[in-house]
């Protein structure tokens, strides 16, 4: 036996190298990522949004977490896609499994998730107007005054935006929990039927937890009452928008 | 009931590239038939149910008691043994039966598909236990009973190619070896002496094509004819290219 057969090729290396990051990035940190996210959001229930807000925006280096998040879900994403796209052949038609339907709703859910993602983010985040549509998030106003909470509520406060989150959000919520257990069948933590069926139940658990952390999100935003003060100072931001373009 | 008869729709190809027609048969019924007793009367009979003479309809068989898996075809959508497949039990779910050639590997004429793909796989994982040497090597280790247990279940493939057939990331234009050749580097890599090439098996398991391109939808498990526990070995080959990748990384070249 020659000594190099006792290591991988290259080409195996990169592969199963890739495979595994694109695994391992969506626990850490975008599933992570998610599930902070989602608890921050929650807060739109308890009051405490504003507060959560002005934390992360305290956080230093900000603009490289968010870079490392883009780049962390922008390589999930795209070695998904390539995987999803180069040659397997769904069959839940004809083999109508539990199992198989949630590997076609694995798939549904990540591109549903991430053409969310990247609406979400355009328009909260960078206040890009989409499809007609803007719904712009401002943490303060001109004068300082507190507007997160009223800006994410004015945004949800209509029933096409609500049905989108919902949509959106949910499908992040289903792609990660089960991510997590076809994760540890992956690596090779539950080997046992009976262990990814207790793992599994795990998962579960933690979905319905997030999902009801966006439920919460989305009756917190109804439940809000913009004041007038709020309106105002979100006017005057959108104006001061408008002079800067027109610049 | 001596005039009943049954309808057998069989999809047909003459070769690899042709397309694929159907044609239809009536065959008499007798008690206790399976599918190849049926296509043993075709052959015998080449005639189809409107009354033209045709070639007769080629298959694949060869131990007639489902442990070769040579006669491995999609019956009424499902993809199983047909010398297995009995008659009587098709007919209380359906009038007709329906014959398919699988659709993962070439035909090469009606029924009858090449699976060498398969046993390349086994080829590229070394599904073997080497024990040729100059001088004799020997009783093997003493294995645990509940070792050989495990190892029993594993070691009953008969690479029929079902669990193939029904995964999705396995199709005919990518090189997925699916999950009955991950099994089979498990039964080897836990067998004491297979052990000693654990390694090659699990570098060949890190290849485009190995282990990492299951997409867990554990549809295999579901249809293998010989209940082998194939999402327990597919998980069990993740952690062992899991460690070995590991150990791989901080000490091996
Ligand atoms: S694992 Fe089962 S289904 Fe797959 S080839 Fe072996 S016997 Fe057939
Ligand atoms: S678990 Fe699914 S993807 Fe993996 S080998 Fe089985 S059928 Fe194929
Ligand atoms: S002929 Fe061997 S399995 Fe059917």
């Amino acid at each position: 036996m020659t000594q190099s057969s006792s290591s991988p090729s290259s080409a195996a290396r990169f592969h199963f190298l890739l495979r595994r990051l694109h695994s391992l990035s969506g626990l850490v940190p975008v599933g992570v990522f998610l599930c902070f996210h989602l608890f921050t959001n929650f807060q739109m229930l308890t009051g405490d949004f504003q507060h959560e807000v002005d934390f992360i925006h305290a956080m230093p280096a900000l603009f490289y977490v968010e870079l490392a998040l883009w780049l962390s879900i922008g390589f999930h994403a795209a070695l998904g896609c390539y995987y999803t796209f180069s040659g397997v052949k769904p069959n839940a038609a004809a083999y109508n499994y539990e199992s198989n339907y949630r590997y076609v709703l694995q798939r549904v859910t990540g591109i549903i998730a991430l053409v969310f993602i990247f609406i979400h983010v355009a328009h909260f985040r960078w206040r890009i107007e989409m499809f007609g549509v803007l719904m712009p998030f401002y943490a303060k106003g001109p004068g300082g005054e507190d507007l997160a909470t009223a800006t994410t509520a004015m945004s949800l406060q209509h029933i096409g935006a609500t049905i989108f989150y919902l949509v959106g959000a949910l499908s992040a919520v289903f792609h990660f929990a089960n991510g997590l257990w076809t994760m540890a069948i992956t690596w090779g933590v539950t080997i046992t039927v009976g262990a990814q069926r207790r793992w599994g139940k795990m998962c579960l658990g933690l979905g319905v937890v997030l999902a009801l952390f966006t439920i919460g999100a989305l009756i917190g935003a109804w439940r809000y009452e913009i004041t007038d003060t709020e309106r105002a100072a979100f006017e005057a931001l959108q104006q001061g928008a408008e002079t800067m373009k027109g610049h | 009931m001596p005039d009943r008869t049954i309808q057998l729709k069989i999809k047909r190809q003459d070769d690899q590239s042709a397309s694929p027609y159907w044609q239809t048969f009536s065959i008499p019924y007798r008690p206790n038939m399976n599918v190849i007793s049926c296509l043993q009367y075709i052959a015998a009979h080449p005639t189809t149910a409107d009354g033209t003479e045709t070639t007769p309809v080629v298959w694949d068989c060869s131990c007639l008691e489902e442990v070769c898996g040579a006669c491995t075809m999609v019956i009424n959508g499902e993809v199983r043994q047909s010398c297995s497949a009995l008659v009587d039990r098709l007919l209380e779910e359906d009038d007709s039966i329906k014959l398919e050639p699988m659709t993962k590997f070439p035909v090469v004429r009606d029924l009858f598909v090449d699976r060498s793909r398969l046993f390349e796989d086994l080829k590229k994982t070394q599904g073997w236990v080497p024990i040729d040497g100059l001088y004799s090597l020997g009783p093997g280790p003493w294995e645990s009973p509940a070792k050989q247990d495990t190892r029993y279940d594993l070691s009953r493939c008969m690479s029929c190619g079902c669990c193939l057939e029904v995964c999705p990331q396995y199709t005919r234009n990518n090189n997925f070896v699916g999950a009955a050749v991950i099994s089979q580097v498990r039964y080897f890599n836990t067998h004491p002496i297979g052990a000693n090439n654990a390694a090659e098996r699990l570098n060949a398991m890190m290849e485009p094509g190995g282990i990492s391109d299951c997409g867990n939808a554990q549809n295999c498990v579901k249809v293998c004819p010989k209940d082998i526990p194939l999402t327990e070995s597919i998980a069990d080959v993740g952690r062992m290219t899991t460690i070995h990748s590991i150990k791989q990384f901080f000490r091996g070249e």
